[in-house]
């Protein structure tokens, strides 16, 4: 097995200990950081995906497989230029105004994180106006939005309106998720675009 | 053959020994870790305060010493009545007395003509619970669906509408707020002709989710929750943990959280009103540990609920639990094992207000009218468990036995005719046993296919107008209600 194909696999055992001790010792060897990261510690977590896909590996393992890597990234860093690590997207993201449920949205938060994009969690309750302010502030790339009730489905057409109504539509890409959107309530309020699931959703994310 | 309110206490997951330690070990979290509160919810913790709970109002955390709680649950009536419009269909909960109903707030149906799915409907409401009404083994009725095609200022009145016009069971459901309570408790009392004949024979409760776990409480649901015990309308306690997300992963863990959450409940309750009738409401739930989704059919979601109604009964207050959730997303036999299973520990254990058993799928998003059919025909089953073996000279049948004596036969006996319609389980025709000849002559119809014929029927059935006309003209003239009238 090749160092890259080792620290891949120490990604995909969820085994941060081993990953950390594997890119030090690369490292050691003059092996370009650029290198262990593409080759190495996103090729396993690529394998990880796989694995969540295809219901091997359970949400828990991916999350810690998730923490090895950016524990490794954090070792790399130094030696990582900004061309090397792309730029980072920021997400504004949160539950609706009335609305209290966070498991999806905080899932989606942490794969989304784990694929390298940086999280404003505002929590869950959120009304239009702390969006607003939060994407004024912060300029994020994308702006995530849960709602699992159809009792607060219209309030993430009212955060989708209020985002317009404050000149930043343009701006943003909007995605919407959660057990009773769809694609259709999604083109309806005019968001860009739905994902079904968490894993969807980073995928989606990355590539917009 | 009368399957309701029969004594269950025939499974039991929890030893006494281990019942007294998750007992213990959810004092000690309340003691310990507490439960979080956020604004609005003030008035409640500074009761609590004056109760002597330790109060950090900058982390928003409430303590528990043991006795507040210990001392608050033993005011909880350790029987409640819920009362259908008539007494046939009383449901007494207390002990191991089990009763078992529909449940949720399904958003997708799976349409009765075109098997379609698509969003539910009031008419949907209206609809399917005027075939609960008709399924002789289905208990009460906790609003299966939502209706998605109003505002949410019409949901709980016209939901409540719904029910109490298509049934004269027990009718159970949440509200949006305290407004929606106070206006359904007012459209029950018209119905009962005034707000005492209401309080004497309350034939509608409430759900309030109060638990937003791990330990914080609701807001919106705790203030429901006391309104509702001040009007000493009956509520049920919700609290919903998933292990493995919102619970410890471990069965243990999640029934010793579980508990801790119930009994701050329990205890607000008391506390604002003492004897106040509530339920003991834990559902332990897992997760499907690849995606995280909410698991209702795994066989272990029946052990803990069997295992929710022993907690309950340890400290004498009657319980309201689930079973029958089904994970399948379409009336299949995922959907039979995940309900058979679920359905039968929590029966047997001796639930005694047994909700989402009936008509769900997928993981309590979607209804479908054929599986109400299917679900009344497995509730019935398990209950004939609860029944047992009787085992006494009538029986034993010994004078028979001479009677016909060796190398005859009983068919014509006049025993058989006395016993057999009462000794086994008579089912509302869904299940076929007769040869494949005949099947196939009546159309070959699979359980699905026979359950959606006797659907229809149900629903082509006359309807009974369980709100007379004068009621409701005066209910249509104080309220929108947007079911039809009389058609
Ligand atoms: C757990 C739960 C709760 C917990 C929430 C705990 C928490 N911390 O979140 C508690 C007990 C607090 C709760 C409360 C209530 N609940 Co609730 N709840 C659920 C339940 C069982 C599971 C939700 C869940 O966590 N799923 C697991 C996660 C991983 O999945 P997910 O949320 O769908 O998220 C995934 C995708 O949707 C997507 N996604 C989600 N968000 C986003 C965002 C973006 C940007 C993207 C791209 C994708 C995305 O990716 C996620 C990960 O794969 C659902 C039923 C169900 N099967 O969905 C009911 C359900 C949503 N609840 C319901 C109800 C009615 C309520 C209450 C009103 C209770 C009541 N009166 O009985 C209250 C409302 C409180 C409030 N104001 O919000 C109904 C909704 C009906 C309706 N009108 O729409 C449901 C459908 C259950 C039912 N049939 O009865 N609930």
């Amino acid at each position: 097995m090749t160092t890259f194909n080792k620290i891949s696999q120490a990604i995909v055992d969820s085994d941060p200990g081993q990953a950390i001790s594997l890119v030090e010792t690369a490292m050691g060897n003059d092996t370009p950081a650029v290198d262990i990261l593409n080759k190495g510690l996103l090729a396993g977590m690529e394998i990880v995906g796989e694995k969540m896909e295809s219901e091997e590996m359970f949400i828990p393992e991916v999350l810690m497989s998730a923490n090895a890597m950016s524990q490794c990234v954090d070792v790399l860093k130094p030696h990582l230029s900004e061309e090397d690590t792309g730029q980072t997207k920021k997400v504004v993201i949160g539950t609706v105004q009335g609305d209290l449920h966070d498991i999806g949205k905080n899932l989606v938060s942490m794969l989304m994180e784990s694929a390298g994009m940086e999280i404003y969690d505002l929590g869950v309750d959120v009304p239009p106006d702390a969006f607003v302010e939060k994407i004024s502030e912060i300029k994020p790339e994308i702006v995530g939005i849960s709602a699992l009730l159809t009792t607060t489905m219209p309030a993430m057409q009212q955060t989708v309106e209020a985002i317009s109504e404050a000149g930043l539509r343009e701006q943003v890409k909007i995605m919407v998720g959660g057990a009773p959107v769809t694609q259709g309530f999604c083109d309806e309020i005019g968001a860009d675009v739905f994902a079904p699931d968490a894993n969807a959703a980073a995928k989606m994310a990355k590539a917009l | 053959m009368q399957l309701k309110g029969l004594q269950g206490g025939l499974y039991r997951p929890l030893s006494p020994e281990q019942i007294e330690t998750i007992h213990d070990a959810a004092l000690t979290i309340l003691e310990q870790t507490g439960m979080g509160y956020e604004n609005g919810l003030e008035a409640t913790v500074e009761m609590l305060e004056d109760h002597g709970a330790e109060v950090d109002h900058k982390s928003r955390r409430i303590k528990f010493p043991r006795h507040i709680i210990e001392q608050a649950i033993v005011k909880a009536p350790s029987q409640v009545i819920l009362c259908g419009r008539q007494p046939e269909h009383d449901l007494d909960l207390r002990e191991d007395k089990v009763h078992l109903g529909t449940g949720g707030a399904a958003i997708k149906i799976i349409d009765l003509e075109t098997k379609e799915l698509r969003a539910t409907t009031l008419e949907d409401l209206y609809e399917v619970s005027r075939v609960v009404d008709q399924l002789a083994n289905i208990h009460f009725l906790v609003r299966p669906c939502i209706p998605t095609d109003l505002k949410k200022e019409d949901y709980d009145i016209n939901m409540f509408y719904a029910c109490l016009k298509a049934t004269q069971k027990h009718v159970m459901s949440g509200v949006n707020d305290e407004e929606g309570l106070r206006r359904v408790i007012d459209l029950a009392a018209m119905i009962a002709g005034g707000k005492d004949k209401l309080a004497e024979r309350p034939f509608i409760s409430f759900i309030t989710s109060i638990a937003i776990s791990p330990l914080k409480l609701c807001t919106q649901s705790t203030l429901i929750m006391q309104e509702a015990n001040r009007n000493r309308i009956p509520v049920a306690i919700s609290s919903a943990p998933m292990a493995g997300s919102t619970s410890p992963v471990t069965m243990a863990g999640t029934l010793a959280q579980l508990h801790a959450e119930e009994l701050a409940g329990i205890a607000i309750c008391q506390l604002t009103t003492p004897g106040a009738p509530v339920l003991y409401g834990g559902i332990p739930g897992l997760v499907n540990l690849a995606s995280m989704g909410y698991a209702g059919g795994p066989v272990e979601f029946g052990m803990m609920n069997a295992a929710a109604h022993q907690l309950a009964d340890h400290i004498n207050i009657p319980n309201y639990n689930s079973a029958g959730l089904a994970d399948s997303k379409e009336p299949d036999a995922q959907a039979a094992w995940e309900k058979s299973l679920t359905l039968i520990l929590a029966a047997m254990a001796g639930s005694n207000y047994i909700h989402h058993s009936a008509g769900m799928l997928e993981s309590m998003l979607t209804i479908a009218h054929e599986q109400f059919v299917m679900d009344d025909e497995i509730i019935g089953n398990c209950c004939r468990v609860l029944k047992g073996i009787e085992v006494d000279a009538e029986h034993l049948a010994l004078e028979v036995i001479e009677s016909v004596g060796p190398g005859g036969n009983y068919m014509s006996s006049p025993h058989t005719m006395a016993h057999m319609r009462r000794e086994y389980f008579q089912g509302n025709g869904v299940t076929n046993r007769k040869s494949r000849d005949r099947w196939e002559k009546d159309g070959g119809l699979d359980a699905r296919e026979k359950a959606r014929e006797i659907a229809k029927k149900l629903i082509a059935n006359r309807e009974t107008a369980y709100i007379d006309p004068d009621t409701d003209r005066a209910i249509r003239d104080k309220y929108t209600i947007h079911l039809k009238e009389e058609k």
